[in-house]
């Protein structure tokens, strides 16, 4: 496992508990397409049992990101977890995923992203197109971007799932100026 | 002299017929109601909507307005009161809602049992909301206009404006235990606290949307609160009130996409102030409905407050 320490600056997927391992390599191939970032799987880490909250049966990011704080590798630029746990942040009933603005940890679930959720039939490519514009949005956050109003923009923040699938796994050219810009300050 | 006097024959409103509310609000000079006061399905309504919408944006000249009647001011309760007791008419003989009814209650129309009646008989029957928009979670209802102190303002039936809390006060108070509204025959102004919300000892106030005289109270979710939590738009209403500067007052409403913007921006708002120390992103679902019961370390008044802009 070799992490490029040079520009562009890389990105570790970690899967929280298990996840399948052909939806993460998936993910770190397309996030290094499309964001010209180095991008590989790490090693997996353990269930989150410590940030579940028994008042609202479901998984707090706040906790699980200062974890992945404390256990971030210095030579990546870029944590982001995947767990197949439902997440949450305090007033947002849940999350497809959280960051910290320009943190250096993000975390995404599956949990809501897929179709099976919904009662609709399973579809890995669908889950896959919901992931990998989950996980460009985080990555965003990380590098200070907020919400964009462009429904189409990967930046635009999506409350239900249909705002996710209505949104390209790109972002618009705004904030894809203001992400490269970021990019280039991180190394 | 001839010049005024023309003018004035000029508005006289043939006998039953009835001001459109656009008139009644000094708006336009001559407009008279075709359309039963069925505003939400009136297309000179929407007309005119879309108009003090667009005036709102380009600060456009505005139709003269007319000065509008002064038969319904704070002060007439005085007056009234300075006549003997078996002289003083009841405000719904004042208005000719009933031929001959003279006050045996002070004017505190709040607790007078007649009132009560005449109120349950008249209530401008509810117009059921006829769309709701959704932005982030947050629901918006239609043909409504909004302060940005989170109340809102319709107009409606015979020229009156329906008020209340919006979907994103509804989330943020939360459970209330009491709140105090005006009384009928108070004056209320845009901008100025009129209502106070209470919860868990706390109390805060909220403000009125538009300026005017209360004419109509919901006696109904004064003692049940919760009305405004199933509700906010429909059975939540506040009170009415017989508006006394409408046409300004709309113009600092927001409406339409407009609203929809201002909400969207109040809720990116609300989301980085309750994240302002973990500096948290998130990208997910609706607001809990009962915003402040999820955050343990906030103070419910300090952050209300803040929101309702009082
Ligand atoms: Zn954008
Ligand atoms: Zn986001």
């Amino acid at each position: 496992m070799s992490i490029r320490t040079d520009h562009p600056p890389g990105v570790i997927i970690h899967p929280l508990g298990p996840v399948p391992a052909s939806i993460l390599q998936h993910l770190a191939i397309s996030v290094q397409d499309r964001c010209q970032i180095s991008c590989l799987v790490g090693e997996s880490m353990e269930n989150p049992g410590y940030a579940q909250d028994p008042e609202r049966e479901q998984y707090s990011c706040k906790r699980i990101l200062q974890q992945l704080h404390r256990c971030c590798t210095p030579h990546s630029w870029q944590v982001l977890a995947v767990t197949e746990i439902d997440l949450f942040v305090p007033i947002l009933k849940y999350v497809f995923g959280a960051a910290q603005m320009e943190g250096r940890c993000a975390v995404i679930s599956l949990h809501r992203l897929r179709p099976q959720f919904y009662g609709d039939e399973e579809d890995e490519q669908l889950l896959l197109e919901r992931l990998v514009k989950t996980a460009l949005h985080e990555l965003g956050h990380s590098l200070g971007l907020t919400h964009c109003r462009r429904r189409t923009c990967v930046m635009y923040s999506s409350t239900r799932i249909d705002d996710t699938d209505a949104k390209m796994a790109d972002f618009c050219p705004t904030c894809r100026e203001l992400f490269r810009w970021r990019l280039q300050g991180t190394g | 002299m001839a010049e005024a006097s023309k003018k004035k024959s000029f508005k006289v409103v043939p006998p039953g017929k009835k001001k459109c509310i656009w008139m009644e609000a000094g708006v336009v000079s001559y407009k008279l109601c075709d359309h039963n006061f069925d505003c939400q399905t009136c297309s000179y309504d929407q007309g005119m909507q879309l108009k003090v919408a667009r005036q709102r944006a380009s600060l456009t000249a505005v139709p003269v307005a007319q000065p509008l009647p002064d038969e319904f001011t704070p002060t007439w309760v005085e007056k009234e009161m300075q006549l003997p007791a078996h002289r003083r008419r009841c405000r719904y003989m004042l208005t000719g809602e009933v031929d001959r009814k003279i006050c045996a209650n002070a004017y505190e129309c709040g607790n007078c049992a007649f009132d009560q009646m005449m109120q349950d008989r008249q209530q401008p029957s509810q117009l059921p909301v006829q769309a709701h928009a959704s932005v982030g979670g947050f629901e918006l209802a239609e043909g409504v206009y909004y302060h940005d102190g989170h109340t809102w303002a319709r107009p409606e039936y015979g020229g009156r404006v329906r008020v209340g809390l919006d979907d994103f006060a509804r989330k943020l108070v939360g459970r209330l235990r009491q709140l105090s509204i005006p009384e009928v025959g108070q004056a209320v102004k845009q901008g100025e606290a009129a209502m106070e919300l209470q919860r868990n000892g706390s109390r805060v106030r909220a403000l009125a949307p538009v300026d005017g005289i209360v004419t109509h109270v919901n006696y109904e979710v004064l003692n049940n609160p919760s009305l405004i939590q199933e509700s906010p738009y429909e059975g939540g209403w506040l009170f009415i009130i017989e508006p006394t500067r409408l046409r300004k007052n709309l113009k600092n409403l927001y409406f339409g996409e407009e609203a929809q913007s201002y909400l969207e921006e109040e809720r990116e708002r609300l989301f980085a102030r309750v994240h302002e120390d973990d500096r948290i992103a998130a990208d997910g679902g609706p607001s809990m409905d009962d915003i402040t019961a999820d955050l343990k370390d906030e103070d419910w008044s300090t952050l209300v407050k803040e929101f309702l802009r009082s």
